[in-house]
């Protein structure tokens, strides 16, 4: 079976530096995979490529089958694959409920949209008691949280979470995580970027290390959590 | 006493107009944080536009007069649209053309990921241009609406009691009442529509209405033609109270229209309509004999507050983004 997404000699540059160099990286359908890596080794320009907002230089991307290379950012969307991006990138000034109907903007079901914000609300709580509230106003693991459900919203066959503990209390982080752990229970394929290693390879199935805009280490994340170089690396 | 009524009402209705017109420059400034300079070529399009479609006729010193006797026997399209109607086509004419002005004047720069700074200067170009093709289509004499173009209506409308009259000009209630019903409809769409909350989105985080599936560019372009659809109003609106007086009558609206929205505290809806009025009434209470002075006025109300609130009238302080 091929897999759902795949990344193939994928080269990347902003302004005539390298970002990204030939990486090859595929996501089956049903995993969580993680890449992990120090700041600044290209994690997230490796989303924001898969999302179509930076472009690629060479190489390709091709997600169920079909080539996005040059896809659209909203096509891509459409196509199943949502981001929740690093920073949370709120609509501050709308509410929750606005920023969850507008994570369903690419769909028409009104009633299933419902449906669906009902569940964001089932599975977070504190989101729904908040539901009027500006987005802006919500604390850190809030907004977190906000910014995993509306990617939900879009129904997504593959999910991107960038940095999804970063500045949240270890409490919060790991709240974040076990959520992480019930939508892989549900079937939703995960490509998920994270700093805290230890944190990332204990929820995935598969990691990748990058390592200034290369691929250097992969394997099964119970492999990577004994793997020595990545035990001095990343998990100190 | 009547005459200070008389002015509020004036400044009412003028003030409405500045609104919906400086709305146009807001809309785009809120997506693109860029001015775009073309909207007082626009104002004078939507005029000329709707004054065409009520089959109004053309001077000769323009090439559209010889055009339209050679077609139609007439210096005039053969057509006479009620005034209203005229009004909505005239302004989707405006509309149209902010479209391509987008396309022409801003998007090529966008996508270069050029300075915003650089689609200013673009857009004074196109505006330039637009402004000629205008001279060089209708001449630059001035064109009155004609009398009858509101029909049956009575050319003033008494607002005072009998024996104290406080008339009101009929051309001024339509502009009052249009552009009122323009910013109630704008401001539903904004924040009530699915289109409208996208929009938002695009404005606050274009990187996150991207990740949203927001196709980003038809947004941009649905801007532009809300944008140029006010300015065509608003030109046609001043055109019927004084008559639309060249090509180039856009340009001294296109300052004031950036005085008002800097005065209403850049980017938002309640700010241009603030701004709005308050420079309408401003203007109004200046006094007869230094109707001359009139848009000194609109500056130096401009300096003032600025000297006091930099942020505008209704502008939040600048808030440091994370």
């Amino acid at each position: 079976m091929s897999p759902l997404l795949e990344l193939h000699n994928l080269h990347v540059s902003y302004g005539g530096i390298q970002a990204l160099q030939s990486i090859n990286l595929a996501v089956s359908a049903g995993e969580v995979v993680t890449l992990i890596g120090a700041n600044g080794a290209g994690k997230t320009t490796t989303l924001r490529a898969i999302s179509r907002l930076v472009q690629a230089r060479t190489g390709s991307i091709t997600y169920n089958g079909r080539d996005i290379t040059r896809a659209r950012p909203d096509e891509v969307v459409r196509l199943g694959i949502a981001q929740s991006p690093e920073g949370r990138r709120m609509l501050a000034r709308q509410s929750v409920l606005d920023n969850l109907r507008l994570g369903a903007y690419t769909r028409r079901d009104r009633a299933g949209i419902e449906a669906d914000v009902a569940q964001q609300f089932k599975r977070f709580p504190r989101l729904a008691e908040r539901r009027t509230q500006l987005a802006g106003t919500l604390s850190g693991g809030e907004q977190q949280m906000l910014a995993i459900a509306r990617a939900l919203m879009s129904r997504p066959r593959l999910l991107l979470l960038d940095e999804p503990s970063l500045g949240l209390a270890p409490l919060v982080a790991r709240e974040i995580f076990a959520i992480i752990d019930e939508l892989r229970a549900a079937g939703v394929t995960i490509l998920l970027v994270e700093q805290n290693a230890g944190l990332a390879l204990q929820h995935a199935t598969r990691g990748y290390v990058l390592e200034a805009g290369q691929l250097t280490i992969e394997g099964p994340a119970q492999a990577l959590l004994n793997d020595e170089r990545v035990r001095r690396a990343y998990l100190g | 006493m009547n005459l200070f009524l008389q002015q509020i009402l004036n400044g009412l209705a003028i003030g409405s107009l500045y609104a919906i017109f400086a709305l146009g420059y807001t809309l785009v400034f809120s997506i693109l944080r860029v001015i775009n300079f073309t909207h007082g070529a626009l104002f004078a399009l939507g005029a000329y536009a709707t004054y065409l479609l009520t089959g109004s006729a053309v001077n000769p010193s323009g090439v559209l007069a010889s055009l339209f006797s050679a077609f139609f026997g007439k210096p005039a399209l053969p057509l006479a649209l009620p005034f209203l109607v005229s009004l909505v086509l005239g302004a989707c004419v405006a509309g149209l053309a902010g479209m391509l002005v987008e396309r022409i004047a801003f998007k090529p720069l966008r996508d270069r990921g050029a300075d915003p700074l650089l689609a200013l200067v673009s857009s004074l170009g196109v505006s330039i241009v637009l402004v000629n093709l205008m001279q060089y289509l209708v001449g630059t004499e001035i064109y009155p609406f004609p009398d009858t173009v509101l029909g049956n209506l009575p050319r003033a409308i008494n607002f005072g009691v009998p024996g104290k009259p406080v008339p009101v000009r009929t051309v001024q209630i339509v502009m009052f009442v249009v552009s009122m019903i323009l910013v109630v409809l704008l401001t539903y769409f904004i924040n009530a529509t699915k289109t409208g909350k996208a929009l938002r989105a695009v404005a606050e985080d274009t990187t996150t209405a991207y990740l949203l599936g927001i196709n980003t560019d038809r947004l941009i372009l649905l801007t532009f033609f809300l944008s140029g659809f006010l300015g065509g109003v608003a030109g046609t609106l001043v055109g019927l109270s004084v008559g639309i007086n060249g090509p180039y009558f856009g340009i001294a609206y296109g300052l004031k229209g950036l005085a008002v929205i800097v005065l209403g505290g850049l980017g938002d809806i309640p700010g241009a309509v603030v701004g709005g009025f308050a420079l309408g009434l401003a203007e109004a209470f200046v006094p007869a004999h230094y109707v001359a002075y009139k848009d000194a006025v609109a500056f130096a109300l401009l300096f003032i507050v600025l000297l006091t609130r930099p942020q505008g009238l209704l502008g939040r302080a600048a808030v440091q983004k994370v």
